[in-house]
C-alpha cells in the first residue's frame, strides 16, 4: 500500500447513513483511524474548520442544503483545506463531471457510485500519489511564487516520467499563461497538438490567443471545439470572454445562456448570465438567471446581496415596482448580520419608493443609505461604492458622489473594465467629461509621487524614497506603476547594501507576487525576479 | 389522449431519470449487501457471487444505458486524454475484485508499464468492466485481459476458457443491436456499446472497433477493441 491511512485524518461527507457506515468500515478495513462523518455540507464545513483534513470524499448530492460541490467551494474559499489535502467527490454518473465542471474549482479527483473497497483505495492511493509527486509545484502556487513553482515543474519535466508527463506539461503551461508568458505556452500546446489532437491543449492555444489579443482567432478555436466537443463547458466560458472583448455582449449572452442551460447548478455562471443579459437589456433571460443565482447562492459562498438587487432592479426597469417590492422583502430578511447587504437594501428602497413616487419613504431611505454608508463605505464591494455614489449625486449630494468617485478612481486607477463602468456612469447621469476630469487629476497625483520617489532614490536617500512608496502603497495596493518601482528600488537596496537580511529578499518577492496577482505583464516582472533568484542564489552559498 | 400527454415528457428522458433512481437504490444495496458479508466467515455463502456478478451487471448495463442516452442527445463529448494502459487495467481489476475475492476464477492482466493510450478512460474501463464481468461468467478457471500496441492501434484483449460466444455474437455489423437471445440470457448490449464508444475515438482516418471470435488461446471466446 502507498499509503498509510492511519496517519490520515478523513472526513467522509455523505447523506445516507447506509453509506457512510459502509465506506467508515472500508476505511477502516484499511487501518484507518481519523476518520469523521457529516451527514449535510454545513456539517462538513463546521467539521472542516475544527480539523485539517488530508482526505475529503464528499459526496455530490446531498439530499438537503449545499450540494458537493457548494462544499468545495467553500472551503476552498475559507481556506479550509491544506494546500495537499486530496478532495474526491463522489458523483452517480461519469457525464456528470463534465456538467459539474464549476468555473475554476475542481477537486482532485471523481469516483463514480457504486465502488467496492478496492475501487475507493485505489483511487486515493492513485490521488496520494499525484499529489505527493506535484507537492513542490502546487506548495509554490500556493505561497504565489509563481516563477519557483514554474522552476520545479521545468526540473520534474527533465526527469521524463511518462507516467506524469502530460500532468506536467498541462500544468507548466497553465503557470505559463499565469505569468503571462503566453510564447512558451503556445509552444508546449503546439507540440502536445503535434503528437496528439488532445481538447486541452487546443483549448489552450485559444486562450493564448485570446491573451494575446487575438480574438477572432481565439473565437474560431473556442467555437470548434464547442461542435466537437459540444458538453466542454470551459471552451463555453471562453468563447463568452472573447466575445465580451470584442465588444459583442449579444453574442456572449447566447454562448453563456448555452453554457448554462447545460450546467444549471452552476451559480457562477448564472451570476454572469444574470449581469451580461442585465447589461444588453435581455430583460426574460436577466430575471431567470437572477431568480437562479439567488435560489442556489442560499447554499453557496458565492452567493450575494447584489443577485436580489440585480432581479430587483430589472424588475423596476420593466415597471413592476411591487415585485422589486418582494424582493426587497426577501432580501431585508437576508441581510442581518451583512453590512453590504443592508446597504444595498437601503439603495433599493429608495429607488423603489421613488418610483412609485412614495416621496416621504424614499427620503426616509435615503436617509438610512446616507448613515449606513457613512459607518460601512470603504469596507463594501467597489460596485456598490459606484452605487452609492450615483445615488448620492441622484439625491443632489454631488460632493460626496465625488469624494466616493475619487477614491474609487485612485484604487482601481489600472483596472480598465472598471474604470470603464465609472466612466459609463458618469457620462450617463452627470456629465461627459466629468469622470476624465477627476481622473486626469488623479494620474497626475499619481506622477507627482512617483517622481518625487525616483528623485530621491536618484540622488541616493533609498530609506525615504522607499516610505514614499510604502505610504502610496497604502493608499493604492493596487497600483501596478509603484508595485514596480518599489520592487526596484528593494532590489537595488539589496544589491548596494553591504550587509541585507533575508527580510528585504522576502518583501521583494511578496511583491512581485502581488505584481503577477494584479496582472502586470510577464515582460516586466521576470527580470526582476531572474535579479531577485540571482541575489538570492549568493547569499546561500 | 391521455398516452400522448406522459409521452410529451419524452420517454428517453423519463428513463433517464429512472435510471438515476435505480442506481441509487443499487447503491444502497450493495452497502448493505457488503455489511451482510461481513457477519459471514470465509468461505462464505456462493450467493454473495451470484449477488455481486449480478449487481455489477445491473450497474454496467444503467451506466450503458446513460452513456447511449446523451449520445443520442448529443449531449455527449469524450474526453480525451493520455492515460497509462496500466491505470486502467488497475481500474477493471478493482470493479472486479469483489467477485474475484468470492470465486475461483483467476483474472490475468498483461501489459507494458510504458503503454499509453488516448482514450476516455471512464468510458473505456467501464466497457472493458462490462465484458470481463461476462467473461467471468461464462468461462471455466480463468480470463486473460492483456493489451498491445500494433502499428497505429492500442489492442485491448479479452480472453477466456469457455465455450465461447454464441453464433449471434461473432463478429458482424456491431452498428446493429445484436438480435435479443433472451433465451441465453445475454442481448449483447455490451458489445453494441463498446462499439459505439470505439468507434467515437478517433485519429486522422483511423476510427476504433471491435472484433469477437472463439479464437483465444485458452479455447473460448476472445474479444479486441482496437483503438488509435
Amino acid at each position: 500500500m502507498a499509503i498509510n491511512l492511519a496517519s490520515k485524518k478523513i472526513l467522509v461527507v455523505e447523506d445516507q447513513a447506509i453509506m457512510r457506515e459502509t465506506i467508515k468500515h472500508i476505511l477502516g478495513s484499511f487501518g484507518a483511524r481519523f476518520i469523521v462523518e457529516a451527514e449535510s455540507g454545513i456539517n462538513a464545513i463546521t467539521a472542516m474548520r475544527i480539523d485539517r483534513f488530508d482526505i475529503v470524499l464528499c459526496d455530490y448530492n446531498l439530499l438537503r442544503g449545499k450540494n458537493g460541490q457548494q462544499v468545495l467551494e467553500e472551503a476552498r474559499h475559507l481556506k479550509l483545506l491544506p494546500v495537499n489535502a486530496i478532495f474526491i467527490m463522489v458523483t452517480c454518473e461519469q457525464s456528470q463531471e463534465m456538467v459539474l465542471s464549476a468555473i475554476d474549482n475542481k477537486p482532485d479527483d471523481y469516483l463514480i457510485k457504486p465502488f467496492n473497497r478496492q475501487q475507493l483505495l485505489s483511487r486515493i492511493e492513485r490521488c496520494h500519489i499525484r499529489k505527493r509527486y506535484l507537492a513542490g509545484i502546487e506548495n509554490e502556487i500556493d505561497r504565489g511564487n509563481l516563477y519557483q513553482a514554474i522552476h520545479n515543474c521545468e526540473q520534474l519535466l527533465q526527469q521524463d516520467d511518462k507516467k506524469m508527463r502530460m500532468q506536467l506539461l498541462k500544468l507548466h503551461a497553465e503557470l505559463t499563461i499565469k505569468v503571462g508568458d503566453f510564447k512558451t505556452a503556445e509552444a508546449i500546446y503546439q507540440d502536445i497538438l503535434q503528437e496528439r489532437e488532445l481538447p486541452w491543449a487546443r483549448l489552450g492555444l485559444g486562450i493564448v490567443a485570446f491573451f494575446l489579443g487575438y480574438y477572432d482567432q481565439a473565437i474560431k478555436t473556442f467555437q470548434e471545439l464547442i461542435e466537437q466537443y459540444p458538453v466542454m463547458l470551459e471552451a463555453y466560458d471562453w468563447l463568452v470572454k472573447a466575445h465580451e472583448s470584442v465588444g459583442n455582449d449579444e453574442h456572449a449572452v447566447s454562448s453563456l445562456n448555452s453554457a448554462v442551460t447545460l450546467s444549471p447548478l452552476s451559480i457562477l455562471r448564472q451570476k454572469k448570465l444574470a449581469l451580461l443579459a442585465d447589461k444588453t437589456q435581455n430583460f426574460a433571460v436577466a430575471k431567470k438567471a437572477y431568480a437562479a443565482t439567488i435560489k442556489l447562492g442560499k447554499n453557496s459562498i458565492h452567493g450575494s446581496s447584489a443577485d436580489y438587487s440585480g432581479l430587483a432592479n430589472v424588475h423596476l426597469k420593466n415597471n413592476a415596482a411591487n415585485e422589486a417590492l418582494k424582493i426587497l422583502y426577501e432580501l431585508n430578511q437576508q441581510s442581518q448580520n451583512d453590512p453590504e447587504a443592508k446597504l444595498r437594501a437601503a439603495l433599493l428602497e429608495t429607488k423603489i419608493h421613488q418610483t412609485k413616487g412614495n416621496k416621504v419613504l424614499a427620503q426616509q431611505a435615503y436617509e438610512k443609505t446616507f448613515k449606513l454608508n457613512e459607518q460601512f463605505n470603504k469596507h463594501v464591494s467597489k460596485e456598490l461604492r459606484l452605487e452609492v455614489a450615483k445615488t448620492f449625486y441622484l439625491n443632489g449630494n454631488g460632493e460626496i458622489c465625488d469624494e466616493i468617485l475619487n477614491d474609487l478612481i485612485k484604487t482601481n486607477i489600472d483596472n480598465k473594465l472598471f474604470i470603464k463602468d465609472i466612466v459609463t456612469m458618469c457620462t450617463a447621469i452627470i456629465g461627459e467629461n466629468h469622470a476624465a476630469t477627476l481622473i486626469q487629476h488623479i494620474k497626475k497625483e499619481l506622477v507627482d509621487i512617483n517622481n518625487k520617489g525616483v528623485s530621491l532614490f536618484q540622488e541616493g536617500n533609498i530609506k525615504e524614497a522607499l516610505a514614499v512608496f510604502e505610504k502610496a502603497i497604502a493608499k493604492m495596493p493596487d497600483n501596478q506603476t509603484i508595485i514596480l518601482n518599489m520592487i526596484k528600488i528593494i532590489i537595488h537596496d539589496i544589491k548596494t547594501s553591504k550587509s541585507s537580511g533575508p527580510e528585504k529578499i522576502i518583501s521583494a518577492q511578496s511583491y512581485i507576487n502581488k505584481a503577477i496577482q494584479i496582472g502586470i505583464p510577464h515582460n516586466q516582472i521576470s527580470g526582476l525576479q531572474i535579479e531577485l533568484d540571482t541575489i538570492q542564489l549568493k547569499t546561500t552559498q | 389522449m391521455p398516452n400522448t400527454r406522459i409521452l410529451s415528457i419524452g420517454f428517453p428522458a423519463i428513463l433517464a431519470s429512472s435510471v438515476h433512481d435505480i442506481k441509487n437504490s443499487l447503491t444502497a444495496l450493495r452497502a448493505l449487501l457488503s455489511q451482510l458479508e461481513t457477519v459471514y466467515q470465509d468461505p462464505k455463502p456462493t450467493e454473495f457471487r451470484q449477488l455481486e456478478f449480478e449487481t455489477n451487471r445491473m450497474n454496467n448495463c444503467l451506466m450503458q444505458l446513460l452513456t447511449l442516452y446523451k449520445i443520442d442527445l448529443s449531449q455527449f463529448s469524450l474526453s480525451i486524454d493520455e492515460h497509462s494502459v496500466a491505470d486502467i487495467l488497475e481500474d477493471v481489476v478493482a470493479q472486479q475484485s469483489t467477485l474475484l475475492s468470492l470465486g475461483t476464477v483467476q483474472l490475468i492482466t498483461e501489459c507494458h508499464d510504458d503503454l499509453f493510450c488516448y482514450c476516455d478512460n471512464a468510458l473505456i474501463s467501464n466497457a472493458l468492466c462490462t465484458l470481463v464481468n461476462n467473461a467471468q461468467r461464462y468461462c471455466l478457471s480463468k480470463v486473460l485481459l492483456s493489451v498491445v500496441q500494433e502499428d497505429d492501434y492500442i489492442i485491448f484483449c479479452i480472453e477466456d476458457d469457455g465455450k465461447g460466444y454464441p453464433e449471434n455474437l461473432i463478429s458482424s455489423d456491431y452498428k446493429q443491436l445484436p438480435q435479443i437471445d433472451l433465451a441465453n440470457g445475454n442481448t449483447g448490449l455490451g458489445l453494441f456499446f463498446t462499439e459505439t464508444i470505439a468507434q467515437l475515438h478517433i485519429k486522422g482516418n483511423n476510427r476504433g472497433f471491435i472484433i469477437t471470435d472463439n479464437n483465444s488461446q485458452f479455447g473460448g471466446a476472445r474479444f479486441k477493441l482496437y483503438l488509435p
